[in-house]
């Protein structure tokens, strides 16, 4: 209390040194600025060329039969109507796997395993997995569902995309569930809730926009991936439906025809990879638009 | 203008003989992890009169508080000692049903906490985990604790409207009827206004001077001419320890103890 | 100040230094005009009357300071506990110092009318009264300044001698004036002096009883011994004047 020393007896800065320091700092300021536009720039462009290319050739070849054909021969005007609705049933059966599962683990991890070593292991082995190369989930799912039964399926391609959007779905969970004020939980036990009445009725709801963007992502995230789908549903040249047997996908048909000699079929994989850009962007709005802070 | 006509409904309390008390706390002992925050706490709070907790903070009033209603069984490491006796039954006893003293027991939070969901269903939330009502008992009840906490007129039009879009003071209202709709013995609130402006915590305390009639409640406050407009007994408590409980007249003019004495001037080192 | 420690807002401490020294510095001003007046009839100072006269304005404008005072620190640092009893007790202290004065000039009045008269008999039964309100009044103010709730105390015990002398007083001036009619002005006034000098006294009590509150927080209410018993007196001069004839 005695140390107080006003402001105008207090010691002087010397004028000079402070100008010499500004005048550094500002110097210092403009590099740093300088070098982050530069970077940022680089980046603008590639992804320019990147989206330019995508939509000059996708574009190209974009036709009605593309969503009314399955893919056909080369030379016979073939669609990727197989394609589409393989990866829409391989990425709905992921998600209506991969989210309840993930939820419920992220629920325990916020809510019940606070603070214990099986808590924090089990979110170990979460984020591992978050990071986990995708081809290594096909693989070990190939070697549970497929050499098991020797078959590729359909349903061994969507549990592939489960195991990728458990991860996901665990982390925003959890990140969204502890984002609720322990005060709110605390006045639903207050009013005499027992624990899992508070978290279905009062932090779900409260959690709810976040959590639903965490699955939008995770589906926008699965939507793209090959790696996990070249070992369990292997793709379908003809049209099925049939989730027991080999299953057609947007990603797998880009990486078959993409590399083909055939010009016809590397149009189709450029229509192809821009439908998955444009659904992934889709979902991405979505997300965003659920995420902004409402009022 | 609202505000003189707010300041002057708040009722004078009486200086009144303390009544019976309806809580008794004998020699408890708490513990966060090694930690001890409070030391062998004796207290009673009488039967529908107000007992306010002042002290600095971490000085174990809150924790008190969050004894009685079990509300440290939520987090592990936390241990009480002792006894707590509701109508004489000690409910830091194994085997208590936690959810049915919580509906004897009910509280209030520092900060609003409205559930997001609308009005009506912050109020029925409650109710619905101890009574199966039909709709228009629950109406009824709606009614009933929204009046009660003097929030009816301001709400009865948008019950349906999400609870998040009152204002500060209303949802701190809303929380309290909430609580009371539980129909509760106790009502404890741990700085209810401290988030308030000056009116909502007027509004605030002529609300507890209308609730005494028929609760006994507890609060904790930072603000000592709230403990000193509210209650009708004051415990000052100091490093875990209640350094001394009087009538709220007594602790405010005397106080006994140098501590207190030196707390309530404003002269705390 | 009775509180040992400081506050921790500074200038709440001020504040109530502030008051203290208005309370001190008006009772030493009481203080003065009491044995102005005192002097002015013991001594038959016109003089003394005078400036003891003269002293209540400035009396009075101080009490006013003090109330406003007392008012603004009530409303803006809302006192607890020793805190308010001592700013309450200001308050009402400022009063009876106040009366005091009031008392005191009443006196330096009533000696300009005796200055008209022959003193008959010797006023040294109203000196020795003086002497002791004075004493009283000396105590009590010192106690003020030291919040010194045992010499208030002393004070309080005290008044019961000053009653008895006024009480003995009393009947003396009541002999006087049935022994010649013409003693009966003089005697009036000095009654009235008298009494006068009894008032201050039981202001100085009050005071007294403030200190105690103020320091102690309980008051001081076990019953006093009551020396004065005029107002019971009044039957017992109509026996001596029964027994007179």
């Amino acid at each position: 209390m005695s140390g107080v020393v006003s402001a105008m007896t207090g010691p002087r800065r010397d004028p000079a040194v402070a100008d010499r320091l500004s005048r550094r700092r500002r110097r210092m300021n403009r590099l740093v600025k300088g070098l982050c536009t530069g970077a940022t720039l680089v980046g603008l462009v590639f992804l320019g060329l990147i989206l330019g290319t995508l939509l000059w050739l996708g574009f190209g070849g974009l036709h009605w039969s593309v969503f009314t054909e399955a893919t056909k021969p080369p030379g016979s005007h073939g669609g990727l109507l197989n394609a589409i609705v393989g990866s829409l049933i391989q990425t709905l059966i992921g998600t209506a796997v991969g989210t309840p599962v993930g939820i419920m683990v992220g629920t325990y991890l916020s809510e019940y395993a606070a603070g214990t070593r099986l808590g924090d292991a089990v979110r170990f082995v979460s984020d591992v997995l978050l990071s986990a190369p995708s081809i290594l989930i096909g693989l070990f799912v190939y070697q549970v569902l497929v050499s098991p039964f020797g078959a590729f399926s359909g349903i061994a391609g969507g549990l592939a995309l489960a195991v990728i959007v458990v991860p996901i779905v665990v982390r925003t969970t959890e990140d969204m569930l502890r984002l609720i004020p322990v005060e709110l939980r605390e006045a639903a036990v207050a009013l005499g809730a027992p624990k899992w009445k508070s978290i279905v009725l009062v932090c779900y709801p409260a959690a709810r926009d976040g959590i639903a963007t965490g699955v939008l992502l995770a589906v926008a995230r699965i939507a793209g991936e090959t790696a996990p789908l070249l070992f369990t549903s292997l793709g379908n040249l003809n049209w099925s439906i049939s989730l027991t047997r080999p299953m057609s996908s947007l990603p797998v048909t880009i990486y078959q025809y993409a590399g083909s000699a055939f010009e016809d079929w590397v149009q189709l994989a450029w229509v192809g990879a821009l439908l998955i850009t444009l659904g992934v962007l889709a979902l991405n709005i979505v997300a965003r638009v659920l995420l902004r802070p409402r009022r | 203008m609202t505000s003189t006509i707010e300041m002057s409904t708040v009722a004078v309390h009486s200086d009144a003989v303390l009544a019976e008390p309806r809580i008794r706390v004998r020699g408890l002992d708490f513990f966060y992890g090694a930690n001890q925050a409070l030391k062998s706490i004796n207290v009673d709070f009488p039967d529908r009169q107000v007992t306010g907790m002042i002290g600095p903070s971490g000085c174990g009033k809150s924790t008190l508080l969050r004894v009685m209603n079990r509300m440290y069984d939520l987090y592990p490491g936390q241990r009480a000692v002792g006894e707590v006796l509701l109508d004489g039954a000690n409910i830091l006893a194994p085997g208590v049903d936690l959810n049915q003293l919580r509906s004897r027991i009910g509280m209030v939070f520092q900060k609003p906490t409205p559930f997001p969901m609308s009005i009506y269903e912050n109020i029925a939330f409650g109710v619905n985990l101890h009574e199966r009502l039909s709709k228009a008992q629950m109406d009824e009840r709606v009614e009933w604790s929204l009046s009660r906490a003097a929030l009816w007129d301001e709400v009865k039009d948008r019950l349906t409207a999400s609870a998040m879009g009152l204002s500060g003071g209303q949802q701190q209202r809303l929380c309290i009827a909430r609580t009371i709709a539980v129909r509760p013995e106790v009502i404890l609130l741990d700085e209810p206004t401290s988030a308030l402006d000056p009116i909502s915590t007027l509004k605030i305390e002529e609300l507890i001077d209308e609730l005494k009639q028929d609760f006994t409640i507890v609060i904790v406050t930072h603000n000592m001419q709230q403990a000193a407009r509210c209650a009708d007994q004051v415990a000052f408590f100091y490093l875990g320890e209640l350094v001394e409980v009087d009538t709220a007249t007594q602790m405010f003019t005397a106080p006994k103890q140098r501590r207190t004495q030196e707390y309530i001037t404003g002269r705390f080192g | 100040m009775p509180g040992t420690t400081d506050h921790i807002v500074k200038s709440y401490d001020n504040e109530l230094k502030r008051l203290a020294a208005l309370i001190t510095s008006m009772g030493g001003m009481v203080e003065s005009q009491v044995a102005l007046a005192c002097r002015a009839i013991l001594d038959r100072d016109t003089e003394a009357a005078d400036r003891a006269v003269a002293a209540d304005p400035q009396v009075d404008a101080l009490e006013r300071e003090v109330e406003q005072f007392v008012i603004r620190l009530v409303a803006l640092r809302q006192p607890m506990a020793q805190d308010l009893r001592l700013i309450i007790a200001s308050l009402k202290m400022t009063g009876d110092l106040e009366r005091i004065g009031d008392y005191a000039a009443n006196v330096a009045k009533r000696s300009r009318v005796l200055q008209q008269f022959p003193m008959p008999y010797t006023l040294s039964g109203l000196a020795h009264m003086s002497r002791l309100v004075q004493e009283n009044l000396k105590l009590i103010i010192d106690a003020i300044g030291e919040a010194d709730a045992e010499k208030a105390l002393q004070v309080w015990r005290s008044d019961a001698a000053i009653d008895e002398i006024y009480d003995a007083l009393f009947r003396e001036l009541i002999t006087y004036m049935m022994e010649d009619p013409r003693n009966i002005t003089p005697c009036t006034h000095l009654l009235f002096i008298a009494k006068n000098l009894e008032r201050i006294g039981d202001h100085a009590t009050n005071i007294a009883e403030l200190i105690y509150y103020a320091d102690k927080g309980e008051p001081l209410i076990d019953s006093r011994p009551k020396g004065d018993s005029s107002s019971s007196a009044v039957v017992r001069p109509r026996t001596a004047e029964e027994g007179g004839r």
